[in-house]
């Protein structure tokens, strides 16, 4: 199964380098576990309607080494709660980056991509040429590619189906 | 060319001759550890019987279950989940570790860091057991992977070489040197690789302080540490280990990533300011600055060479009144040695808090603080509402340090207190 582009507006860029996803809901709000709540506190500190603006597919840029610091998982379950297709960044943090591959949510290292976006851009990752394009502007950049491991993973949509398909892939050897 | 320890372990356990980085493994781990925490064991062992079927893991001997967050239980679904974890290990065979101390030290003590092994975890602090030649990985939720699978699918990563030069002075320690390596390389110098860490201050030092640092190495954007066991850390591993297995080295032309060498000679006492890791800077610069709470302990800190110089500090002096000074060992074993060396008594009789080992402080459960509060930690991480309200704040110093703010309610540079 290939994997399926990725293609909406850029919803939010985040300028920090190393920054602490934890900030996305709030540090107090951090215990959260209802989806919907979180979706509501998803960057209400910085702009008040942005779960109200969000369309399902749009995607988050951010910096160099992002999710650094000890991120935890309710700040991008709210995200994916409005509909966030997937991050978009320089680069990540490992820990970050391994766990949200775990859920299914694609994470795109892409070298350049801050300098090559503006706020509500149409933009697409296209996963079979490991492209990045701005539709707004033509800007065209390389992404690093997944590990196979990574783009499996995704592919079934998190870790549990990653594991059932290698059960089945064992099965017919 | 040779090959980094890493590559070499991952060639052993996904059976190959030789790996490089950048080569995607199905390892097989020696250990998989976990402690036990909501949202992390609970589901695995649900997952593994209700989406695959599994009953029982089918080598116990390669699993460590620890209960050392949430101890003792303050309410009854804290221990309902301590409960559920020692029915499984029960029904599974595999050794569920209670009230032995938190366990990223103790996985030490019990020899799961057996030189040129491969641990796998879902918290990255287990990178500690790199002290002792074992390659150590917090893979979060993956953990899942090696509950249900027999190998785990594993990129093999790079390594980037540290070498720490020169001795360090009297009340500068290895929590000083770790911090320092983030200010001299940036949070992420190593994003991504190994911290290989080697160089005369590293064998000069004692495993305590080794632990202590490769415990920190996820703020350097590293995914574990590791150093070439020595004699001093083949020793302590000697009774120990649990495999019988050679221990692995890196080759002297291993292929690195890059290459630092820090000059740690001159190195003053640190401070890591809230609410960043990363931002490390001289104590000096925010000397003076009230603090109300300490806390001295965590799978960083909190082992006998930190317990013994907070006692020296407070020699023939108070914990300031209103000042809380929670002293938390970070075993079972290392209390008792720092008990027989009258150490405990000291601390005691200065006017320290002292509880049994846990994890609960470090990570806001206990001695939480309220709004407006500030700490000296030798925690693991200040950032915001770590330590209980958003609005308080954790300032990270060495284990001295936390003992001279104690004396004085504010922070201040330990150095004149070891002079005697």
């Amino acid at each position: 199964m290939a994997l399926q582009n990725l293609r909406g507006r850029v919803a939010w860029i985040f300028m920090d380098e190393d920054f602490d996803v934890d900030q996305i809901v709030g540090v107090k709000n951090i215990k959260i576990k209802d989806p919907v709540e979180l979706g509501k506190l998803a960057m209400r500190a910085e702009d008040p309607e942005f779960a109200d603006k969000v369309r399902p597919g749009d995607l988050l840029v951010g910096n160099h080494n992002f999710g650094y610091g000890h991120p935890h998982y309710p700040p991008m379950i709210g995200m994916r709660q409005l509909g966030i297709g997937g991050v978009i960044a320089e680069s990540f943090s490992p820990g970050y980056w391994r766990g949200e591959i775990a859920m299914g949510f694609p994470q795109v290292a892409c070298p350049g991509v801050l300098a090559a976006v503006s706020r509500w851009d149409e933009i697409e990752i296209d996963w079979a040429d490991n492209t990045f394009h701005n539709h707004t502007t033509g800007k065209t950049l390389p992404i690093e590619p997944l590990s196979d491991g990574d783009r499996l993973m995704l592919e079934a949509g998190g870790l549990v189906g990653y594991l059932h398909a290698r059960d089945k892939e064992e099965a017919t050897k | 060319m040779g090959y980094t320890m890493a590559e070499k372990i991952l060639a052993r356990v996904s059976g190959q001759d030789a790996v490089r980085a950048g080569d995607e493994v199905l390892a097989k781990p020696d250990f998989v550890i976990a402690y036990d925490f909501p949202g992390y064991t609970d589901v695995i062992f649900k997952q593994m019987e209700e989406d695959f079927g599994i009953d029982k893991v089918a080598e116990p001997d390669r699993y460590a279950l620890f209960i050392d967050h949430m101890v003792p239980a303050t309410t009854t679904r804290e221990e309902e989940l301590h409960q559920l974890t020692r029915d499984w290990g029960a029904k599974n065979n595999v050794p569920v570790y209670e009230r032995k101390g938190i366990g990223h030290q103790v996985a030490a003590e019990l020899g799961y860091a057996t030189p040129g092994a491969f641990v796998v975890h879902f918290d990255g602090h287990i990178s500690q057991l790199g002290t002792f030649g074992t390659l150590a990985i917090g893979v979060r939720r993956h953990l899942l992977e090696a509950f249900v699978k027999e190998r785990i699918k594993f990129k093999v990563p790079e390594t980037t070489r540290i070498d720490l030069t020169g001795r360090l002075q009297p009340g500068v320690t290895a929590r000083d040197v770790f911090h320092h390596i983030v200010r001299v390389l940036g949070p992420r110098g190593c994003r991504g690789h190994v911290m290989e860490l080697g160089g005369d201050t590293i064998d000069n030092m004692s495993l305590e302080g080794r632990q202590s640092i490769n415990c920190l190495a996820m703020f350097t954007g590293a995914i574990t540490a590791l150093m070439n066991p020595d004699e001093k850390a083949l020793a302590y591993m000697k009774d120990r280990a649990r495999l019988d297995i050679e221990p692995l080295f890196s080759d002297p032309d291993a292929p690195y990533a890059a290459r630092h060498e820090i000059d740690v000679s001159k190195l003053e006492p640190i401070v890591v300011v809230p609410p960043s890791p990363a931002d490390t800077r001289d104590l000096s610069e925010v000397a003076g600055t009230e603090v109300h709470v300490g806390y001295l302990g965590s799978c960083a800190s909190g082992r006998v060479e930190d317990l013994e110089i907070a006692a020296d500090v407070l020699e023939g002096h108070r914990v300031k009144d209103g000042f809380q000074l929670n002293v938390i060992p970070t075993s079972k074993e290392i209390m008792e040695i720092a008990a027989e060396r009258g150490i405990i008594t000291r601390l005691i009789n200065a006017g320290a808090f002292i509880s049994s080992s846990s994890c609960d402080y470090c990570f806001g459960r206990m001695g939480v603080m309220r709004a407006g509060q500030r700490a000296v930690s030798t925690g693991t991480l200040n950032v915001r509402g770590r330590m209980g309200s958003p609005d308080s704040e954790i300032y990270i110093v060495n284990a001295a340090a936390v003992a001279a703010a104690a004396i004085e309610g504010r922070i201040t540079d330990p150095r004149p207190y070891l002079k005697r």
